[in-house]
């Protein structure tokens, strides 16, 4: 075939050009650190790095629900067994008044300290996280009892707040007030709940110095205990399963960023290496056409 | 009988052929980088001998350059024109998509996915403080963030499709000014070959204005042959096609036009697009070179209403649509059409009748239900309030109707929102502040796989920006191999008709040589006159 000084000069513009294309991808490679900047680079990687980010961010942001979940359930926790110890204390209190060596001086004495336990567990009743009150259910910015001991609000057992924890998976952080203060049923407005009720009745028992009725109250503060136990254990339940995911989610949360990582970003010596290479094709294809580029017949004549 | 200066005559055409010959070659250098440029060459012989009478042989009488070729292979040049074509299509789609692909930005910190994120992470932290005016205001923020991304996505695809358009309008009045200068180099190309000679030079113009022709738009060439002139050649006639209606032939010529629409072939369109005809009328179907790309990528819907069968960027704008109605439906009433029949089924089971957020209350005594997250913007830029949005419309099939109102370009957060974020619509029942029903149920939404026939909210992008990479690589992949074509054919023309330096100046050695030896010719000859002349019968 025939070769024209055009043909050469033509030829060896396209290629170094197409040289030049082609180190210019390596660099921006290099230099971006990344495998595609647009999604024609690679549709496949960019269709995986898409969703990689979607997965990513949503478990970091339910890693955030439950750690913040764990913080409710602390307090209610903490909360929780400061009842337990009022609860104790007022059953020690009541084996004490119960006894035959009790004098009316002595029960009336206990009746101070019962009362100051009950201002005690109302103020608990109405404890907060980060200015919400806990034990009122979905009605977080009321006080769920009154100074006297009454509800202030209606509270349904069904108002349990739900944390989304994972996909489909949700946990229900908080206790409602009919459960602690009402022995499992509703808390209703206005009317007294069954643990506050018991102090009540024994402050009243004490005053009159009724010692079959301390007794009785023995029984009921045994009652109060129990429920009690039973709603710290599913507090502790929760909590632990909670630790749980938080710890499987923190996992996730490592291998998915290893994966999209794995997707994404380039390998640098690889990419360093190709772009060297480049290069040294680059300065051949240059060095090749000028020698090329330069002589002709015309050199050679005289 | 012979002259008495034959000899001299011959020599003296000797001088002249060596002479003319050396002209073909100093043009040939001259021009060896002039664009299009066929290299030229003489065509010489001996001139026509003369005969002895005693029949001694014919006597040759000199050289004769009795023309001047032009060496091309014309078949390379359609070869080049049909490739050359299917080149400038794909090279503008090429481009074209790329600049899509920008305007979507992904995958990237600041694209769809990361803005959707960005939402759904407020409506979570809401869900766990409701009451805070903080994350109140954050979501409302987000939402307003969401809303402008496609408002501004959509406004871009707009302006593309109007860019599109004025580049069709320059490369029609290119392809006109291309057609006339055409016509007037037919004419001076005929005239001057009536006597029998090839018109070199103009014949490359034209066919360097054929391969830019070529380019922009599907044509058809040939020199159709209509008689025989007078001295014996043929009369062959010019004639380019555009899908089979004569753009030029000979000396007429037919421009094309634009006409803007009056209807518009998608209603995505932006209104007053051109069309491209034929300036008298008849209709025309581009179906190549440049004009054909942008004609796909302004108007290709993947070929609904009749639209080129490509995704071009009303198919975009029709997807992004598709997207913000469905979500703000199913953000706003929680209605999902899990059958896909196109209408909404409270009764069936799962019901495709879910909560959404007119169904939940915000903070405050005076909250109600029936406020919507999602609107769109009014006449004069300004988000419309629920009510207005919903104009009195109370079963699903006619509130479902609204929703296709919205586009992406009017996609707003309502005014309601809008002026107080206390009804975002958190709660399941008024005034419980702590109450997340509501808003759990739309949190719920974005992992819900039954919102579009592709999936989840950011499946359904996830699966457009996809489409688009494909298209995207597929229209890069295509150009470079069509680039490749016509380069390889270029090549062969060159090789065919370009100048080679070492070729001509070989030439030109050997030309002067016989220049050379005929002027020595023409001293001897002389000489032996003197002889003759001057010292015979002295």
């Amino acid at each position: 075939m025939r070769i024209t000084n055009n043909m050469i000069i033509n030829n060896m513009i396209s290629n170094i050009g197409r040289n030049l294309a082609r180190m210019e991808g390596y660099q921006q490679k290099m230099a971006t650190g990344k495998k595609i900047s647009v999604p024609s680079d690679d549709p496949v990687v960019a269709a995986r790095a898409l969703k990689l980010r979607t997965d990513v961010s949503m478990l970091e942001q339910y890693k955030t629900n439950v750690e913040d979940a764990m913080s409710w359930l602390e307090i209610t926790e903490s909360s929780l067994k400061n009842v337990g110890e009022i609860l104790q204390r007022a059953r020690e209190l009541a084996v004490q008044g119960s006894s035959d060596t009790a004098t009316t001086e002595d029960t009336q004495k206990i009746a101070d300290e019962i009362e100051q336990l009950k201002v005690q567990l109302i103020q608990i009743g109405n404890a907060t996280y980060a200015g919400r009150y806990i034990f009122s259910g979905f009605k977080t910015d009321t006080k769920l009892l009154n100074d006297d001991g009454t509800f202030a609000i209606d509270v349904s057992n069904s108002e349990s707040i739900m944390y989304e924890l994972g996909i489909g998976d949700t946990i229900n952080v908080n206790v409602t007030a009919g459960q602690l203060f009402n022995d499992g049923s509703d808390a209703e407005a206005t009317k007294v709940g069954k643990l506050i009720q018991n102090m009540i009745d024994f402050i009243d028992a004490l005053k009159a110095g009724d010692k079959s009725q301390i007794s009785g109250c023995i029984t009921k503060f045994d009652d109060d205990i129990n429920n009690l136990l039973a709603i710290r254990s599913s507090v502790g339940a929760r909590y632990n399963r909670l630790e749980l995911t938080l710890d499987r989610l923190e996992n996730d949360i490592l291998n998915f960023s290893e994966l999209m990582s794995k997707n994404e970003d380039v390998d640098q010596a690889e990419n360093i290496m190709l772009l060297k290479n480049e290069e040294n094709v680059y300065k051949a294809s240059l060095s090749a056409g000028a020698s090329i580029m330069q002589i002709s017949l015309i050199d050679f004549l005289h | 009988m012979k002259s008495s200066f034959f000899g001299f005559n011959v020599a003296v055409s000797g001088l002249y052929t060596a002479q003319r010959n050396l002209d073909v070659i100093n043009n040939n250098i001259s021009n060896i980088n002039t664009p299009g440029y066929s290299r030229q060459q003489t065509v010489q012989k001996a001139s026509r001998p003369m005969s002895m009478y005693n029949g001694t042989g014919m006597v040759g009488t000199g050289s004769e350059v009795i023309g001047v070729k032009r060496v091309r292979d014309e078949y390379l040049d359609s070869m080049y024109w049909s490739e050359n074509m299917n080149f400038g299509e794909w090279e503008t789609k090429k481009t074209l998509l790329s600049d899509l692909e920008v305007t979507f930005n992904e995958p990237s910190n600041s694209g769809f996915n990361k803005i959707m994120d960005e939402f759904f992470s407020s409506l979570q932290e809401l869900a766990k403080d409701p009451s805070s005016e903080a994350m109140r205001a954050l979501v409302k923020e987000r939402g307003v963030t969401l809303a402008r991304y496609f408002n501004d996505l959509a406004t871009r695809l707009e302006t593309l499709q109007m860019d599109i358009n004025d580049r069709i309008e320059t490369t029609v009045e290119r392809i006109n000014s291309i057609g006339a200068q055409i016509q007037q180099l037919n004419r001076q190309i005929y005239t001057m070959e009536l006597d029998g000679n090839t018109a070199n030079e103009l014949r490359d113009q034209r066919t360097l204005l054929i391969d830019e022709l070529s380019k922009l738009v599907n044509i058809d060439v040939s020199e159709v042959v209509v008689g025989t002139l007078p001295n014996g050649q043929a009369d062959s006639r010019m004639v380019i096609t555009i899908s089979g209606k004569a753009f030029i032939d000979h000396y007429s010529f037919s421009k094309l036009a634009l006409e803007q629409r009056d209807t518009k072939l998608n209603p995505e369109d932006v209104p007053n697009l051109y069309d491209v005809v034929w300036e008298d009328g008849n209709t025309l179907k581009i179906k190549g070179g440049v004009l054909r790309g942008y004609l796909d990528v302004r108007d290709g819907n993947a070929g609904d209403n009749g639209s080129p069968v490509y995704n071009g960027v009303p198919h975009y704008i029709k997807k992004l649509n598709q997207f913000v109605q469905t979500f703000a439906m199913a953000f706003n009433e929680g209605y999902i059409d899990l059958d896909n029949d196109g209408s909404i089924d409270p009764g069936k089971n799962p019901a495709e009748d879910g909560l959404g957020h007119a169904d939940g209350y915000g903070t405050g005594a005076t909250a109600t239900q029936g406020i919507r997250f999602f609107t769109m913007l009014g006449e004069d830029n300004k988000s419309i309030s629920s009510t207005d949005f919903i104009n009195g419309a109370s079963n699903p099939q006619d509130i479902v109707a609204r929703y296709s109102n919205i586009t992406a370009k009017n996609f707003a957060v309502s005014s309601d929102i809008l002026e107080d974020f206390n009804k975002i619509a958190t709660s399941g029942a008024p005034n419980e502040a702590g109450n997340i029903e509501n808003l759990n149920a739309l949190i719920k939404l974005r992992t819900n796989d039954q919102m579009f026939v592709e999936g989840a909210p950011e499946d359904f992008m996830k699966s457009v920006i996809t489409t688009m990479g494909v298209n995207s690589q597929q229209a890069k992949r295509f150009s470079a191999n069509k680039e490749m074509i016509v380069e390889q054919i270029d090549n062969r023309r060159l090789s065919e008709s370009g100048v080679l330096l070492d070729e001509e100046v070989t030439n030109m050695v050997r030309h002067q040589q016989a220049y050379s030896a005929a002027a020595q010719m023409i001293n001897t000859m002389s000489e032996i006159y003197d002889i003759l002349i001057n010292r015979v019968g002295l």
